[in-house]
């Protein structure tokens, strides 16, 4: 069994955000890199299923030199294989162009799954795994929060969230891209000093192909957003906030 | 030359069409009545009689019946479509961004090769070609992209357009047809749909919601959130990150794919206010945030905030409230 992980260095979006001079993207130098959520979760499901089938477990990490941390912490958590796939800032949370680049190798690695998160902070365009599955073409199912698999390895059962908290469980035969929405347990801590260690003897094989002229919309502006109504922004310390919202929900009979 | 036209793909569950149907529908008509475009609501199903006779806000209704489109199966959707958007070569396909119209979009824009815009919160005509507004970057900054020709997928973020405008007073004219590709061995079965477990309480029905998101930063620190719902009579519940964290059940979760709800109160403690949360408390009667991020998002729908540490507060408040109660 040959799992590929696929992981997208992605603004923080707690950080500010600060929009270029175009006004077509982020300032590059202003953005701080985090590993998309998902994508961590989706790193995750796969050193489960690694841990109860002895999968091998390859991660792609894409991005500029973070991407590189993200491959040593992602090897430190126990992944075998480390692919670097680098990518310059304005082809970031463009999903069609990255999954044009990854199609080729993805192709002749011959992975049974292929995981990631089900979508990317930055992305404007359809999520990445249910592009690359059509490249592929392999099926596709996203939103998911548990994925088990037959002794056999030839079929995935996946547990995928519809609103009002509930759960379709369906059957993905395999080889299958997977869009992950959280794994089965949360993202597992490995210690700073394995990342170091991790970090030294990295060496990753670096994914140097053409790059697709695929491209998904261009934004032709990035721009605060309008709200249609604002919050009263109330001051004041700790004890006057208190004192105000006390007031406020006996003036509204909450208390 | 055929008309112009929008496709709203429906998604619908037990009988019954959702709520984003509708608000594609709202969308779909907004766009069409500005153009004198057609707007066609495409129904995937086994059963067309619950949606033959609906008074929606578009120009026909085409229901493609197959038992196997019974349930939510996207390998059989994307086969379906990818044969009915060649044949109606719409100008704009609309999807909701939700779990459904997720799983499509992709594969749709490889397999009709248009291009996607996700996140979407308003689309209007101009100029011949279409103008779309998408929410990215957790809700913190929108994208304006221009689409003059050709194509495009559009997923609509749920919330953003009436579902009463995606009705109106007259029925549509009704077209059902068998599935015009055959839908046997696929790749992707749907074994069954689970309803949520109630392990504990049901959120839904509390009038005070004492909301945590990832400000909380630990487990620890969720105790003074259960005091301060307690002194309120009320319920904590939270955004997904502290779910995935293992630190609430599942049941709490509010938003996307977790629950809507409409309290008296809802105290938003370390929110950012995403789009895929705001989904689900949006129209709560009162919503008070507490967010040391002057730009976090949340703060575009409550309707009061402060940008005071959650942590500081909690105690201070949940002293006032006892104390104002007696206890």
């Amino acid at each position: 069994m040959k799992i590929a992980v696929i992981l997208r260095q992605v603004p923080d979006v707690v950080e500010e955000l600060v929009i270029a001079e175009s006004g077509r993207s982020l300032a590059e130098d202003e953005v701080t890199y985090i590993t998309n959520e998902a994508d961590e979760h989706a790193l995750e499901q796969a050193l489960i299923l690694k841990a109860r089938h002895g999968a091998k477990v390859s991660v792609l990490s894409v991005g500029g030199d973070e991407a590189r941390d993200a491959l040593a912490t992602a090897t430190a958590k126990g992944a075998e294989d480390a692919i670097l796939v680098p990518m310059p800032f304005e082809n970031r949370g463009d999903n069609h162009h990255l999954a044009a680049l990854l199609t080729p190798e993805m192709k002749s690695a011959g992975y049974d799954l292929i995981l990631t998160g089900l979508s990317a902070a930055d992305q404007r365009d359809a999520g990445l795994a249910g592009l690359l599955a059509a490249r592929l073409f392999l099926p596709y199912v996203g939103g998911l929060i548990c994925v088990t698999l037959d002794p056999s390895g030839s079929v995935a059962t996946v547990r995928k969230e519809f609103p009002g908290g509930r759960l379709g469980v369906l059957e993905v035969a395999l080889p299958a891209v997977l869009g992950i929405q959280s794994a089965e347990q949360p993202p597992r801590y490995v210690p700073v000093s394995k990342v170091s260690q991790a970090k030294k003897a990295l060496q990753p094989k670096v994914l140097s192909v053409p790059a697709p002229s695929v491209a998904g919309l261009p934004i032709q502006r990035l721009l605060k957003p309008e709200a249609a109504g604002k919050a009263e922004m109330v001051p004041g310390d700790v004890e006057q906030i208190a004192d105000w919202i006390v007031r406020l929900l006996r003036e509204r009979g909450i208390v | 030359m055929t008309a112009r036209e929008v496709i709203v793909i429906a998604e619908h569950l037990g009988g019954e069409l959702s709520d984003i149907t509708l608000e594609m529908l709202a969308c779909a008509r907004d766009v069409a009545r500005t153009i004198g475009w057609r707007v066609t609501c495409l129904i995937l199903a086994d059963d067309p009689e619950p949606f033959k006779a609906l008074p929606l806000a578009s120009d026909r209704i085409l229901i493609v019946k197959d038992p196997v489109l019974g349930s939510f199966n996207p390998t059989a959707y994307i086969r379906v479509l990818i044969h009915m958007l060649k044949e109606l070569s719409p100008q704009l396909i609309l999807l909701g961004n939700t779990s459904v119209g997720m799983d499509l979009a992709g594969p749709l824009s490889i397999g009709l090769n248009v291009p996607v815009a996700s996140g979407c919160v308003a689309i209007r005509a101009a100029d011949g070609g279409l103008v779309v507004m998408s929410r990215l970057l957790g809700g913190k900054l929108q994208a304006r992209t221009e689409v003059l020709k050709g194509t495009v997928i559009a997923l609509l973020l749920p919330g953003n357009y009436s579902r009463e405008v995606g009705m109106r007073d007259t029925l549509p004219t009704a077209e059902i047809r068998p599935s015009p590709e055959p839908l046997g061995a696929l790749p992707v079965r749907f074994l069954e749909l689970v309803e949520p477990k109630m392990e504990d309480i049901d959120v839904r029905k509390a009038a005070v919601l004492v909301a945590a998101g990832r400000g909380i930063q630990s487990k620890e620190n969720l105790a003074a959130v259960e005091d301060l719902a307690e002194a309120l009579g009320g319920a904590v519940c939270s955004t997904r990150p502290v779910v995935d964290q293992g630190w609430l059940p599942r049941s709490r979760q509010i938003g996307r794919s977790g629950m809507t709800v409409k309290p008296r109160l809802y105290l938003a403690l370390g929110i950012s206010g995403a789009p895929e949360h705001v989904e689900g408390m949006k129209d709560s009667e009162l919503i008070v945030a507490v967010n040391t991020d002057p730009d976090a998002p949340i703060f575009d729908v409550a309707h009061y905030g402060t940008t005071v540490d959650l942590l500081d507060l909690v105690p201070v408040l949940t002293e006032r409230i006892r104390n104002l109660r007696g206890g």
